[in-house]
């Protein structure tokens, strides 16, 4: 096979006493859709934080298309190509939903403060640009006609979704979902389950995607990582993971799982 | 074509400058002219705080020492350049008019310079914390404008002396008398149009988007690629630099003494007042707390001593009542139009890109 995308290898990470994430590796090939599972507390969101600067490895590598990431700001990584969402969400809550978009929008711009002030053609035709491709993830999303309302009034599936077309924003190359479908109710989940298809082939992303709830990711993933206590406990394709039994007894096995 | 969109809102500034002493300032006595000019000052040193507060969401309390920062030094500049230039500290209109323009600039200049060193390694911090910083800077001005020595009248002196030994003869604690009046109400308005253009430009550009991520969020400010800590001392800096603008129109304003005690902490809450007041991140909300904030002192004579305790008061029922100020994020044209339920007023878009 080719080389990974997102070639992750070793990474931990200790709160103080507590090892949030031990010796995690992960190979991300170009237009795959994996998952990382595991129950509440099991390190995922410490990962994405890993992964995108949020906190920096004490161990470990993480690179995108060869390029190693360690200790770049979350920004630089961002321009690197790597995207997320949030679980608890983090929207530009006073801003209207087509800003939040377009404040994704801006990394790949090149007109810089000056241009803006003087409104130059090449800001004027940037900004046209910039608000044409926001309108259009917007559609993507349904958001198109709320484009004019503030975030924050969004209902919470909506700004779920939200989150996702923000983070597409970024023209990103890997795109790391976060419990895109918690609080969603069934009907939800599916159409959501189905736009992660759509978006996965429409913008050639690669996806990473946390999700508790199994029947979605075994439906759309191909590849599967279940973590627990930070240590990777199984990896492998949906029939694989299911039918591991430490998976069964770590996550499967708890019947309260679903619904964190 | 485009260029001309460019600079037009820039020559519609210098335009309307010269429509507020020409057109509207006659209609008024000498004490409301200058009563015009304070309440451009005002709104000069709002609409730039409002960058830091309302845009990037940083809390600084000490804009009023920026203010100081320009204004010393373009007062310097006017004041001991005219005794190199003209022999006196008189207004020579033309010539002495370029002086003050190039002093102004360079009084914005150096504040931006202070405001870029006080950011950078402030705005790591957050909050109240960076409040205490911009504080304590605005202290540290002041302490050090009253230990500078007495400024120097004589014409001879001022030749023979070195321009350190001039930089430090600002006055002390008795202030810095005795500059030349060249601030008119046409600089006054040219200035604050000028902010005024650049501040609405850059609300509704993607490089004032950046700024308002900032604030919003800044950890998914980031993580969309925006470098928050750039943005922040680009806040700061070009705030500075319009608070240093203001400091050098306040200098040579008529009637106003430049002192370290009139530019301490008190007038840097006088400002904070008013962009909290208007709305943190409204442009129009801070230019209609700038005007009100300045003629109601004007208007309650004899409660002028109350003033802190009504502001206080006032601050603590907005925080109460209406905690994003009077306007919020919103602009005065943008109240009525944002609707409740959303309008199907979408052109769809073309293909995706
Ligand atoms: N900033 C932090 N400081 C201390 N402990 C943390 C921090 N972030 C996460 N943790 C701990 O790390 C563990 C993993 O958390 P998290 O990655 O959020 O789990 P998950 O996303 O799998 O539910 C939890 O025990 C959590 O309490
Ligand atoms: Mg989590």
């Amino acid at each position: 096979m080719s080389e990974p995308l997102l070639d992750v290898s070793g990474l931990s990470l200790a709160f103080g006493g507590l090892k949030a994430v031990t010796d995690f590796s992960l190979k991300l090939h170009k237009g795959e859709l994996q998952a990382l599972i595991g129950p509440n507390g099991a390190g995922k969101t410490t990962i994405f934080n890993l992964l995108t600067g949020v906190y920096r490895p004490q161990q470990g590598e993480v690179r995108l298309g060869g390029r190693l990431l360690n200790g770049l700001p979350t920004h630089k990584i961002a321009a690197s190509g790597m995207a997320r969402t949030f679980q608890n969400i983090r929207l530009f809550g006073d801003l209207t939903v087509l800003d939040n978009v377009r404040i994704a929008c801006h990394l790949r711009a090149r007109a810089g403060l000056f241009s803006a002030l003087l409104r130059t053609p090449a800001h004027v035709a940037e900004e046209a640009a910039i608000r044409e491709k926001a309108m259009a993830l917007l559609e993507v999303f349904s958001l198109a006609d709320r484009h004019a309302e503030l975030s924050r009034n969004l209902p919470y599936g909506d700004q779920r979704r939200l989150e996702i077309a923000r983070a597409l924003g970024t023209e990103p190359k890997v795109l790391l979902l976060d419990e895109p479908a918690a609080g969603m109710n069934p009907q939800e989940k599916v159409a959501l389950s189905e736009l992660i298809t759509l978006v996965r082939h429409r913008f050639g992303v690669t996806v990473l995607l946390i999700e508790h709830d199994m029947a979605l990711v075994m439906k759309i993933c191909e590849r599967i990582t279940v973590i627990d206590h930070g240590v990777t406990i199984a990896s492998g394709s949906p029939l694989e993971v299911q039918g591991n039994p430490a998976v069964i007894e770590a996550y499967l096995g708890a019947p309260s799982a679903e619904g964190h | 074509m485009g260029y001309l969109r460019a600079v037009s809102p820039f020559l519609g500034a210098i335009v309307l400058a010269f429509v507020m002493q020409f057109g509207v300032a006659p209609m008024f006595g000498a004490y409301y002219q200058k009563l015009l000019i304070d309440i451009g000052i005002n709104i000069v040193l709002a609409v730039s705080l409002n960058l830091v507060n309302g845009f990037a969401g940083q809390f600084s309390i000490g804009h009023a020492a920026f203010m100081a920062v320009g204004g010393y030094a373009a007062g310097a500049i006017t004041y001991y350049g005219s005794f190199h230039v003209f022999g006196d500290a008189l207004v020579h209109h033309g010539q002495g008019d370029v002086l003050f323009l190039a002093a102004t600039l360079v009084g914005g200049c150096v504040a931006a310079v202070a405001g870029w060193v006080v950011g950078l390694p402030s705005l790591r911090l957050k909050g109240d914390y960076l409040a205490i910083v911009t504080l304590g800077f605005g202290e540290i001005v002041r302490v050090l404008l009253q230990l500078t020595d007495d400024v120097m009248f004589k014409r001879a002196d001022i030749e023979a002396a070195s321009v350190g030994t001039l930089a430090l003869a600002l006055g002390g604690a008795l202030g810095f008398g005795g500059l030349p009046f060249y601030t008119s109400i046409v600089w006054t308005y040219f200035f604050a149009f000028t902010l005024l253009v650049i501040a609405v430009r850059l609300k509704t550009s993607g490089e004032g988007r950046a700024f308002l991520s900032v604030r919003e969020n800044e950890i998914a400010a980031s993580a969309m690629g925006i470098d928050t800590t750039r943005y922040k001392v680009r806040a700061f800096v070009l705030a500075a630099f319009f608070a240093g603008i203001a400091g050098s129109l306040f200098a040579h304003e008529i009637g106003t003494t430049l002192n370290p005690r009139e530019l301490g902490f008190q007038k840097s809450f006088d400002i904070v007042i008013m962009v909290v007041l208007g709305g943190m991140g409204s442009i129009s909300g801070a230019v209609l707390a700038a005007i009100v904030l300045t003629l109601l002192p004007e208007f309650l004579r004899e409660a002028a001593s109350y003033r802190m305790i009504i502001y206080a008061l006032l601050l603590i029922s907005m925080m109460i009542l209406r905690p994003q100020g009077l306007f919020g994020v919103r602009e005065v044209w943008e109240l009525y139009r944002r609707p409740k339920v959303s309008r199907p007023q979408v052109r769809p878009p073309g293909s995706l890109p």
